[in-house]
């Protein structure tokens, strides 16, 4: 019982030939979009590797590029087998290539399936990769003479313009590092010592942010030091300006930008894998169908086509079988080697 | 009455002509389309800007007309292509036999003049922008603390955006800010003396400080950024006023934006130029092979050779002829119905 059996005629052969080959070369295309989005994810990473302490996981984009130039190769390869199935002589030379080239194709196909699933699930390495690049990063902003590190301040400066994010998880992260370099405290001042004695580790802490984190849409001109002394400031109460910096972290505003893009990649993967496996099955009845061409001397003949010759749990035992004499092949050579052996002795 | 331009045209150069007329086609449509983008993305930044130029500024006509322009020749180019591809097929030609030439002189006038208006435009209009520029951030810096005027709410925010993406400062420069009061009178604290000794020691009682908003920030500089008592050497340890370089941005916005208009309004032109060279080729083109076919009565495989040429006659003459077919249409009608019917008879016992 041959599963999902269809019939064919010479014109639905045709039509099928004709059909595949026309949707490989559109698959040729998607495979270049999904190798431009590995390319594309591959750059924004790197472009941010800095707050990502250098270490974050290019697994993503690199199996979106693999996977994108094997889709190429593969149907251009269909492709040509498509055009060359019409014609019975060409055809012949593909004939015994096809069927390990269908199961190249499947494992193709479960592979891109896993891909997109990575594109789905990877959000949990970037987050904690995130965590701590940012909390490194804002930790240097203060060494811009610190050869190697010199540029995190313009770094995470320009980040949180860019991203309308503050800190790692808020504004309050700057308050308990010290991002004002020694070099340009006044250490004559009695604020400055009282301050560095204030703490352990003699760090310069202040209530105060960087200019970056100052939020445009302000009614007020941005108010960066003393943000949790009330009367400091005119008109002024820390507990309800919410206009005044940023609210968000950088962590959770860099995550969702990330998230969103890989979500957006995983779809067009998703839709792509449906295309790739939808070719894959018609080429399937195309090889079934011409395998099943009775006459080959009259081309005009009916034939049939299926996907599995047998159903499915007959095609599975036949294939342990199959595994299982190969197994007892070599063990019969063996022992005919041996019995070989012995009467040459005896 | 000669021809002007002639160029004889037998088969194979006429169907290199189509074919090449063809390729030219599709490349003007694809010059159009690149202007229209231009264009399209000029208009856009203007629109994002327009709180910074001054109403009365007319740069935005540039844009418009170029979109007109290229509508025009993405139009052209695809009439082009699609005639050059029917006059080397016999059965599709004889449609396009009747539509070429109003095509061709709507192509000419309309497509030509638009182009040669919208270049005039690229290097007349980048002038008023100084005026414009002028005005219009001068409008915005003093309206920056009318964060709860309706009308101007939006000022603070715009004008911060535009310093932080254009990195720039001021209209000439940061001290542009000393001279306006950029903070709202509702965060001012009357009682403080400070506060009342600068309102009171200018004219206008506004409240001038040496300090500028955050956006001036440059986040290359080494130094958390330094906004307020710019002037005074001794506030900051280790600050020089006369050396502030790196800790604010030195670009004003005037600067800033002038180079952006003029360097997208210089990129528009030069599409423009490109497009206007492809479309007065394929109107040539497209004349010529008109004119040769016209010659050959329309047969499009016919083996002779034909002339192509641009006017039938020379201008003079053209006018002239247009000239009497004005006055013979204006004759009554009667007369001309014995002078049709003689002609005839004549001509049947000659056949």
């Amino acid at each position: 019982m041959a599963l999902l059996k269809v019939k064919f005629d010479q014109k639905k052969r045709v039509k099928l030939a004709q059909g595949l080959w026309l949707m490989n070369w559109l698959s040729v295309l998607a495979g270049i979009v999904i190798f431009s989005l590995g390319l594309f994810l591959k750059i924004e990473l790197r472009k941010r590797s800095d707050v990502m302490n250098n270490s974050e996981s290019h697994f993503v984009p690199n199996s979106l590029i693999v996977m994108g130039v094997l889709s190429c190769v593969f149907n251009s390869l269909a492709g040509k087998i498509c055009y060359d199935a019409l014609d019975p002589a060409k055809y012949a030379k593909w004939k015994p290539w096809l069927k390990p080239y269908l199961a190249v194709c499947v494992l193709f196909n479960i592979a891109l399936f896993l891909v997109t699933l990575c594109c789905f699930l990877m959000r949990g390495s970037l987050e904690s990769t995130l965590a701590h690049g940012l909390k490194n990063g804002m930790k240097y902003y203060r060494d811009t003479d610190t050869p190697g590190r010199c540029f995190m301040k313009k770094t995470i400066d320009m980040l949180q313009i860019e991203f309308r994010c503050c800190g790692n998880n808020g504004f309050r992260d700057w308050f308990e590092i010290q991002w004002i370099s020694n070099r340009y405290l006044d250490f004559s001042s009695k604020e400055v010592k009282d301050r560095i004695k204030s703490n352990v580790d003699g760090r310069y802490l202040v209530d105060g942010v960087p200019f970056s984190c100052c939020n445009p849409s302000s009614p007020r001109p941005c108010i960066q030091y003393q943000l949790t002394n009330n009367s400091a400031h005119y008109s002024y109460d820390h507990q309800t300006e919410e206009l005044n910096l940023w609210v968000n972290g950088c962590r959770a505003a860099l995550l969702s930008y990330y998230s969103s893009l890989m979500n957006s990649m995983g779809a067009v993967t998703l839709l792509v894998w449906l295309f790739e496996v939808t070719i894959t099955i018609g080429l399937r009845y195309l090889h079934t169908a011409l395998e099943g061409v009775s006459n080959p001397e009259d081309p005009e003949c009916e034939s049939e086509g299926w996907l599995l010759e047998k159903s499915v749990s007959e095609t599975w035992k036949a294939f342990l079988e199959s595994l299982k004499k190969l197994g007892k092949s070599n063990q019969v050579e063996a022992e005919g080697a041996d019995a070989g052996q012995a009467p040459e002795a005896g | 009455m000669a021809p002007v331009l002639p160029l004889v045209l037998p088969l194979q150069p006429r169907i290199r002509l189509a074919q090449g007329l063809w390729l030219l086609s599709w490349l003007l449509a694809l010059a159009g389309g690149l202007t229209l983008l231009c264009s399209g993305h000029l208009l856009v930044q203007l629109w994002h800007l327009s709180t910074f130029l001054s109403p009365s500024c007319p740069f935005a006509a540039l844009p418009q007309v170029a979109l007109a322009a290229g509508t025009m020749a993405l139009g052209t180019g695809l009439v082009g292509a699609g005639a050059s591809r029917a006059s080397l097929d016999a059965a599709q030609y004889p449609p396009w036999r009747k539509v070429l030439g109003p095509l061709l002189v709507a192509g000419t006038a309309a497509g030509g003049g638009l182009l040669v208006f919208a270049l005039g435009l690229t290097l007349a209009l980048p002038g008023s922008l100084d005026t414009g520029l002028e005005e219009g951030l001068g409008t915005a810096l003093a309206h920056y603390k009318d964060t709860e005027v309706p009308g101007h709410c939006h000022a603070k925010r715009l004008l911060d955006e535009l310093q932080l993406r254009h990195h720039c400062c001021g209209r000439h420069g940061y001290k542009d800010w000393f001279g306006v009061q950029w903070v709202s009178s509702r965060y001012l604290d009357p009682s403080d003396q400070d506060v009342v000794d600068r309102i009171q020691s200018n004219v206008e009682g506004l409240y001038l400080i040496d300090g500028v908003p955050f956006s001036c920030c440059n986040p290359h500089s080494p130094r958390p950024c330094l906004q307020s008592r710019l002037s005074d050497p001794h506030a900051h340890p280790l600050f020089d006023p006369r050396q502030p370089n790196l800790n604010l941005w030195t670009q004003g916005c005037h600067a800033a934006l002038l180079g952006h208009l003029q360097s997208l309004a210089s990129t528009l032109g030069s599409t423009l130029t490109v497009t206007f060279m492809l479309q007065i080729l394929v109107l040539l083109g497209l004349r010529y092979l008109q004119t040769a076919l016209e010659g050959l009565g329309g047969v499009i495989d016919g083996e002779g050779e034909a002339q192509g040429y641009l006017f039938p006659s020379g201008l003079k003459d053209m006018l002239k002829t247009a000239w009497l077919q004005a006055g013979v249409a204006h004759r009554p009608a009667p007369e001309e119905a014995p002078a049709e019917e003689a002609p005839p008879k004549e001509g049947l016992p000659e056949a």
